[in-house]
């Protein structure tokens, strides 16, 4: 059973460091803000998200928090998404090579 | 009354985050607590116990498809960003929420964000939801399916 | 079984240096950003980062103070994000 544990707690470490550094990556490599919204989402959802499974099996002093932390950061991860989100289209930052655009045709059939 | 049902399991939260379980640490929480709802002053809402465990597995449901959803977005994008020639065709789709309350909206903005690369970024009074997608040409059909059984599982855990 | 207990704590101290990294990287990008928002995208990504360098210090010392110290960090992040976020969108606070 110990070394089960184990097992799970080195495959959640190995996968949440890798996401991390796709999302870094993606924040590097992708054109324009509204795609890199996506690749920082999810090194908050994905790394440290298994980087605290992690913690919860590994070291079974702090599961309370550890589970605490995890719902915390699943509802508030894509709220703060928006909120950049919203901020970037509220001043206007182009975006790069968009083939359907359904909010432009509204506020131009609203106008 | 309901406010009183509201307090025990915030201080069930509290002792847990605080793991001390002596008189006097539950005597600091339950100020703490009292004081958090005489702030915020929650909504008295009618609640049906006959429909409970059927909302409760509605809700297991949820979180279920909830997690597959984030474990496929997570792979999504991270072969799109893996891929040396970055194959993405953004754009921009509107899709109606088709809820009443605003919780309901709310928590359907929330879970399209979680679903595979879309992004909630504008909705304006009708609930339409403006959400930018990484592969705008063949999203449409699928977002509309999965949104229809989601509001279904809402629908049923909130009436 | 001991060995995998040391392949565990390699591969702690190898993620801990992968993520200094990836903070550093972040910072530059902070430091030299195209626009706002990028700036603003920045900051949010090197919170999170943070968050899980806490979070493996508290795998390596075997300590849960710092999983505490995370759950205050994460919640004055969000509540700072939030609020950057509506200052450059509307130019004012409230």
């Amino acid at each position: 059973m110990e070394t089960i544990f184990q097992l799970i707690a080195i495959l959640a470490l190995v996968v949440g460091t890798l996401f991390s550094v796709v999302g870094v990556v993606g924040f590097i490599r992708l054109p324009d803000v509204y795609t890199r919204l996506h690749a920082t989402g999810k090194v908050g959802v994905f790394g440290v998200v298994l980087l605290l499974v992690a913690a919860v099996v590994g070291q079974p002093l702090g599961w309370g928090r550890g589970l605490v932390l995890i719902s915390f950061l699943m509802i508030t991860g894509p709220a703060t998404a928006h909120a950049i989100g919203s901020a970037a289209h509220r001043i206007g930052l182009p975006r790069q090579g968009a083939d359907r655009d359904d909010l432009l045709c509204a506020s131009k059939s609203k106008s | 009354m309901y406010n009183l049902l509201l307090l025990v399991p915030l201080l069930l939260v509290y002792l847990e985050l605080s793991s001390n379980f002596e008189l006097s640490n539950l005597i600091v929480g339950l100020l703490i607590v009292t004081g958090i709802l005489l702030l915020v002053r929650p909504r008295r809402r009618l609640m049906a116990w006959r429909r409970l465990p059927s909302a409760f597995i509605a809700l297991m449901k949820y979180v279920v498809i909830l997690a597959y959803d984030l474990i496929i977005s997570g792979i999504q994008v991270a072969r799109i960003v893996l891929d040396p020639a970055l194959p993405i065709k953004q754009g921009i789709v509107a899709i109606p929420s088709e809820s009443e309350s605003e919780l309901g909206t709310a928590l359907s903005a929330h879970a399209i964000t979680l679903t595979p690369g879309e992004l909630v970024i504008e909705m304006d009074e009708q609930g339409v939801m403006y959400t930018n997608c990484l592969d705008a040409t063949k999203s449409e059909k699928y977002v509309a399916e999965a949104q229809k059984m989601r509001m279904d599982l809402l629908e049923k855990i909130f009436s | 079984m001991v060995t995998l207990e040391i392949i565990f704590i390699y591969i702690l101290y190898i993620s801990l240096l992968i993520h200094i990294v990836l903070m550093s990287v972040a910072f530059y990008r902070v430091w030299r950003g195209e626009n706002v928002i990028d700036r603003l995208l920045g900051l949010d990504l090197l919170s999170t980062l943070t968050l899980a360098v806490l979070v493996l210090l508290s795998l390596i010392s075997q300590q849960v103070i710092y999983v505490d110290v995370s759950l205050g960090l994460a919640a004055l992040g969000f509540v700072g994000m939030v609020a950057l976020a509506k200052y450059v969108a509307d130019e004012q606070m409230f």
